[in-house]
């Protein structure tokens, strides 16, 4: 029997697929949240006048960057409890994955953000007293945050792209979903069709969102 | 108010600061000349530690400034500093590139600090450019800005570095005049400058720096009439031949 293509079964998809987006959405918001976190911190180490520091950050960056995700999705969600005899639940374990491997990405944003800046902005807030920490703060890290929107907007576009890996360890969200719903009905180009529609639809949305905020950043100056 | 003494700079194994000692008294203004690379300014970015310096004794308004103790950041409040390229900060409008010294560092009050700031507007002829960016001022108008920001924390001495050489030939008059009037008013200066007649006007000391060495410095009579050191006559000749 020759494949027929069903739109319908597009259409019909996408409402089963919510509960799965749902998740998703939760996994990459908070992924991203403490990734940017973990990023800024981590990519300011990076730029520390101590070498130990320094190379701490480094070896993080390197590790994350140089091993995949699903790897890291796998050792963290089925290697460590075995190791340290600690469970966490599926969710939690997508949230920390997403951070900590964004985060190492967000981190060399950071830092080249950060290091962009006129090495006279930060010697004019010293010269009016400001602390290196002051300067930081009030000087370099508003124009660096400016520099470092759009290839931020990449790392959550490819955050969120990247949480469809954790169906490997039982996350329910977008990508599994979809999975499921094709066990049921066999209808595999259909679904996966209607799973690569709403990312889209999000990913879009990110883009859109950055380009927002850049505009709005451009005109308020700064 | 300035004590400089033996001050030796190294960048790497490169000597750029041959022992200098220099004393700036309260209310003078100094001018350092000199050819580029001559090391002038890294004399001046010594003074507030901008740059480390490699040995020598640096004394501001009676703090070492190489001792571990003196707090560094409260020196530099002292001693304002005007650079070449403006510096100014390009998220912050006029008025808030002015206020945000003495609200960070002299904890004055917001509505305080912004009246200060729009007086010292006022006196570099900006008062209308205090909720401009700095992208929208001219040259001239940046560099203006940079001084109100240096005299916001009402500093002892302010510290310029080159300050019209970045700027338009049209637009230095305006920058010069504001310091003239500082001048005027008594402030402590140590200017490294280009300007051969605004040293000649205003310094009440002209200092002719050269292969990390003071060569020469006298009043700018006798300085820029009666030259004794042979580098120094060259230099004159090329500046004043180039005029």
């Amino acid at each position: 029997m020759a494949f027929q293509f069903e739109p319908a079964v597009v259409i019909e998809t996408i409402p089963m697929l919510m509960r799965g987006l749902k998740l998703t959405l939760q996994i990459t918001v908070g992924g991203i949240f403490f990734g940017f976190l973990l990023g800024s911190g981590v990519g300011l180490l990076k730029i520390s006048r101590n070498f130990f520091i320094r190379k701490l950050a480094g070896i993080y960056i390197e590790s994350i960057r140089g091993t995949p995700m699903l790897v890291q999705a796998m050792f963290l969600y089925y290697g460590l409890p075995m190791a340290i005899g600690i469970r966490i639940s599926p969710i939690t374990a997508g949230i920390i994955i997403i951070a900590v491997n964004s985060g190492a990405y967000i981190a060399e944003i950071v830092r080249g953000a950060v290091q962009s800046i006129n090495p006279g902005q930060m010697e004019a807030g010293r010269s009016i007293g400001l602390t290196h920490t002051q300067t930081m703060l009030y000087i370099i890290w508003p124009q660096a945050l400016k520099r470092m929107i759009p290839p931020l907007g990449n790392q959550f576009i490819i955050s969120l792209k990247d949480t469809s890996l954790l169906m490997v360890i039982g996350v329910g969200e977008l990508m599994r979903t979809g999975q499921e719903i094709t066990a049921v009905n066999f209808r595999a180009f259909e679904v996966y069709m209607a799973v690569a529609l709403v990312y889209l639809v999000m990913t879009i949305s990110i883009s859109r969102a950055m380009i927002f905020f850049e505009n709005r950043l451009n005109t308020n100056k700064g | 108010m300035i004590q400089i003494e033996d001050l030796h700079k190294n960048f790497g194994s490169l000597e750029v600061i041959k022992g200098v000692d220099l004393h700036v008294k309260t209310g003078e203004v100094v001018c350092i000349i000199g050819p580029s690379g001559s090391g002038k300014s890294t004399v001046l970015r010594c003074i507030n530690r901008l740059e480390e310096p490699t040995s020598g004794r640096i004394i501001v308004d009676g703090h070492d400034i190489m001792d571990k103790a003196t707090n560094i950041n409260t020196v530099r409040a002292e001693a304002g500093m005007v650079f070449q390229q403006f510096n100014l900060f390009p998220h912050m409008t006029v008025l808030e590139n002015v206020a945000l010294g003495p609200r960070k560092v002299r904890s004055m009050a917001k509505k305080e600090s912004r009246t200060s700031a729009l007086s010292l507007l006022k006196k570099v002829g900006l008062v209308d450019k205090a909720n401009a960016y700095p992208e929208q001022l001219s040259g001239g108008q940046k560099q203006r800005v940079a001084i109100a920001r240096a005299l916001a924390l009402q500093p002892k001495v302010i510290l310029f570095d080159e300050p019209t050489s970045a700027l338009d030939p049209e637009l230095v008059g305006e920058v010069l005049e504001v310091m003239k009037q500082l001048a005027r008013e008594g402030m402590t200066m140590v200017v490294v400058t280009h300007e051969m007649g605004f040293a000649r006007e205003v310094a009440d000391r002209v200092i002719f720096i050269d292969q990390g060495k003071i060569q020469e410095q006298g009043p700018p009579d006798q300085f820029f009439t009666n030259p004794k050191n042979d580098r120094l006559k060259e230099f004159l000749g090329m500046v004043i031949s180039h005029l």
